[in-house]
């Protein structure tokens, strides 16, 4: 009797783990993966939610995997307030929405000039969306990205989210962004993404959008984009740089050289001397040559050292190329200056915080950077050239 | 005696370990960052201060009377009408100290993830459920946090081990860029946290190993300390200048983790250290409660108050605040006062109210 009576609790138990009031269920809710915010006119935003469609009982789930229709769709919601939209949104969808595997944020390029707080403030005060998201901004509209159907993943915004992750260019999660917005700077950067023309005999839609520029953002506001070239520039200020080609032409041995980067560290050291604000970039990479195109002997150490020298002075050549750019013409810190100074300068920082955007721009910078490299591959002599026009001294 | 239960320092140990950390982790970053900004993770430190005194305290006090609880010796030291009429006010804080918890884990379950669902019934179900434990006795709640504990320790491990990869140690500096000013006032609400170390007062009593009682407690401070810097720091190296602008700090840092794709949303691990940990916090509560007012009562039997008590603390937890920015007001500004009033101030009157009776009462025996 004891017995069965235990079993019969044991047997209750789930009922307790239904969830009261908010028990909901999986087969109720409608995924969303990717969500793209455009400013449609003046008044309306549009909300665009790319969501997941579950397959109706499928095979053991491995067949559809690469070929088949689409496994996403979108739907747009309309309104004056990001609110609204999402009511709107909810009005067109049979399943309630849900926001907790929004991986992917894009928005409009229109909505970015016009400021994105307001956007933000939703994102993370609702309890589903993480902070864990990637943002991006579309050149153009985010609803054209979020709609596209691509040939690889299951839908554009995973594309969007393993291109961030491999870290090429910029990947800002929901979080760095806010870091970014309530630093002292008021400057932020995001990844720009644009939708790559479609090959030949393939459907318009059926092709990703990609990762090619950096939006800069004052405030909250968009104030101009700078290139991949210029974004590897900064990301060698913020010590983010994981990949990168960099391709030299050696004084001697007439041709390039192009090496591969292993791995980076950077360091911004700033000094304040007599109210002169100075900053040092000091950087350490290592690298290994990946295409020779000069006739140099690469196993000849005294050739690596002036490889090496070489390396320095190009990546110092990228990175003022950056700064003419981004510190003398858009004058907007998404370097990370001012933090540096903070951090070491706190007193000073107080007293010019308020006008940082006049001091920003007349900050002397000066480089100390160490390239090593350390393999030439798996080829010593260049390949393909007779023996005598190699130069081996 | 009405509690016939024997418990081991370590038992009490865990018991107030899992009362304080168990709410702590949520509430305390966001609450020091406010104050202290950077520096939030010394602020706990500072806040210990007054954990290790309450322990001294209550330790004196308890070795004065060792066999009674305070609402007992308090009408030895006061003599009998002051005594209850200070021993009802304890009982009445106690009251509103536990629904005010009760209500806390409403707030964050109700605010994080059963958002429709009436706060009634999520407290309400707690209480209960704790209800049962307490009817059990002293030595089931104290086994109760054996099993617990380990787990939420674990589990709180865990998190901040998988943090470490995304937190970024510049975020700390430049440590105490205001002066220390800014981290002493972070410090006063984490102190109204450690003054829960006053319960140990309602445990002396039925400590199998009371000498250890004094070692374990100071050494269950500690532990709190560490935990609760842990926390702070772990939060504050994540987010950096938005710590502030959450409402539960360590939950949406816990949210941020994840790995190879799949294991991440890791907020259910939160979820579930809170309500292990305010169940046990809501037993010992619940359990001081009808003790002390058994005791008050002289009744000879504690159990007939478990129930009415239940009903009292969930009123208690509707009634203490209309919102949340008002409860987190209250415990950041109010909160403090009161528990250092009741635990730290009046205590300490008592103490030597009852060494300059003590001397007396030499004096007057040897003419």
């Amino acid at each position: 009797m004891k017995k069965l009576f235990l079993v019969l609790v044991v047997l209750l138990n789930p009922l307790f783990l239904v969830g009261c009031w908010d028990r909901i269920e999986i087969n109720d809710i409608a995924v969303v993966t990717g969500l793209g915010i455009d400013q449609k006119n003046e008044k309306t935003i549009e909300l665009t939610a790319e969501m997941y469609i579950p397959k109706a009982l499928g095979g053991g789930g491995g067949g559809s995997g690469g070929g088949g229709g689409p496994q996403t769709y979108v739907r747009i919601g309309e309104g004056n307030t990001i609110a609204d939209a999402i009511s709107n949104l909810q009005e067109k969808i049979p399943r309630e929405v849900f926001w907790g595997q929004t991986k992917v944020i894009v928005i409009g390029e229109k909505l970015a000039k016009e400021g994105i707080r307001v956007t933000l403030d939703f994102l993370t005060r609702h309890t589903e969306p993480r902070l864990r998201a990637h943002v991006f901004v579309a050149k153009g509209k985010a609803k054209d990205v979020l709609a596209l159907h691509p040939p690889l993943e299951r839908s554009p915004s995973e594309v969007l989210r393993e291109l961030a992750k491999m870290k090429i260019l910029m990947d800002v999660t929901l979080m760095n962004l806010l870091q970014m917005l309530s630093g002292d700077a008021q400057a932020a950067a995001i990844p720009m993404v644009h939708i790559l023309p479609p090959q030949k005999g393939m459907e318009p839609l059926q092709t990703i959008a990609y990762i090619n520029q950096t939006a800069i953002f004052r405030k909250d506001k968009m104030v101009g984009q700078i290139s991949d070239k210029l974004t590897r520039g900064v990301l060698w200020f913020r010590n983010e740089i994981k990949l990168s080609n960099i391709t030299i032409k050696p004084k001697e041995g007439k041709g390039y050289v192009s090496s591969t980067l292993l791995r980076a560290n950077s360091q911004l050291i700033p000094k304040i001397e007599g109210g002169k604000w100075r900053i040092t970039l000091k950087a350490v990479t290592e690298d290994d040559v990946i295409v020779n195109g000069s006739n140099l002997n690469l196993m000849n150490p005294k050739f690596i050292q002036m490889l090496e020298k070489d390396l320095e002075k190009e990546i110092e050549h990228r990175l003022t190329q950056t700064l003419e750019k981004v510190q003398k013409e858009m004058k907007v810190d998404i370097l990370g200056f001012s933090e540096e100074f903070q951090r070491k300068y706190p007193k000073e920082w107080k007293k010019v915080k308020k006008n940082w955007d006049e001091i920003f721009p007349s900050v002397e910078v000066t480089y100390d950077i160490k390239a090593f490299i350390r393999r030439p591959g798996m080829s010593t002599t260049p390949q393909g050239l007779p023996e005598d026009e190699v130069k081996q001294k | 005696m009405i509690e016939k239960g024997r418990i081991s320092a370590l038992q009490m140990s865990l018991l107030i370990y899992a009362n304080i950390v168990s709410s702590a982790i949520l509430t305390v970053p966001g609450i020091t960052y406010k104050y202290a900004g950077r520096d939030m993770w010394l602020s706990p430190i500072w806040g210990s201060l007054s954990g290790f005194f309450v322990v001294f305290i209550v330790y004196q006090l308890n070795k004065l009377y060792p066999m009674e609880t305070l609402i007992q010796y308090i009408q030895h030291i006061l003599g009998q009408i002051p005594g209850k009429i200070v021993g009802f006010f304890y009982l009445f804080f106690y009251l509103y100290a536990g629904g005010t918890a009760l209500r806390q884990y409403g707030d964050f379950l109700v605010g994080a993830f059963f958002n429709r669902t009436p706060i009634l019934i999520v407290i309400a179900s707690l209480a209960l459920a704790s209800t049962f434990a307490v009817r059990a006795g002293l030595e089931v709640l104290a086994r109760l946090s054996d099993m617990f504990v380990p787990l939420m320790i674990l589990l709180w491990i865990m998190i901040v081990l998988l943090l470490i990869p995304e937190l970024d140690v510049k975020n700390m500096f430049p440590i105490m860029e205001n002066g220390i000013k800014p981290s002493i006032m972070g410090a006063v609400s984490p102190a109204a946290w450690y003054t829960i170390f006053f319960h140990i007062s309602t445990l002396f009593p039925f400590l199998i190993d009371r000498k250890q009682g004094m070692k374990w407690s100071m050494f269950t401070v500690l532990a709190v300390l560490v935990t609760l810097l842990i926390t702070n720091l772990a939060t504050l190296l994540l987010f950096g200048g938005i710590t502030g602008s959450f409402v539960f700090p360590f939950m949406s840092a816990a949210r941020y983790i994840s790995y190879a794709d799949f294991f991440e949303n890791l907020e259910s691990v939160i979820m579930a250290i809170w309500i292990g940990g305010t169940f046990i916090k809501m037993g010992l509560y619940n359990y001081v409660l009808v003790l002390n007012t058994a005791q008050w009562l002289n009744l000879s039997d504690y159990k007939p108050l478990v129930l009415p008590f239940w009903m009292l603390l969930t009123l208690v937890g509707i009634w203490t605040a209309p919102n949340l920015p008002e409860l987190a007001h209250s415990l950041s500004v109010t909160g403090p006062i009161i528990s250092h009033t009741y635990f730290i101030v009046i205590p300490v009157i008592l103490l030597l109210i009852a060494v300059l009776r003590n001397r007396m009462r030499q004096k007057a025996g040897k003419p």
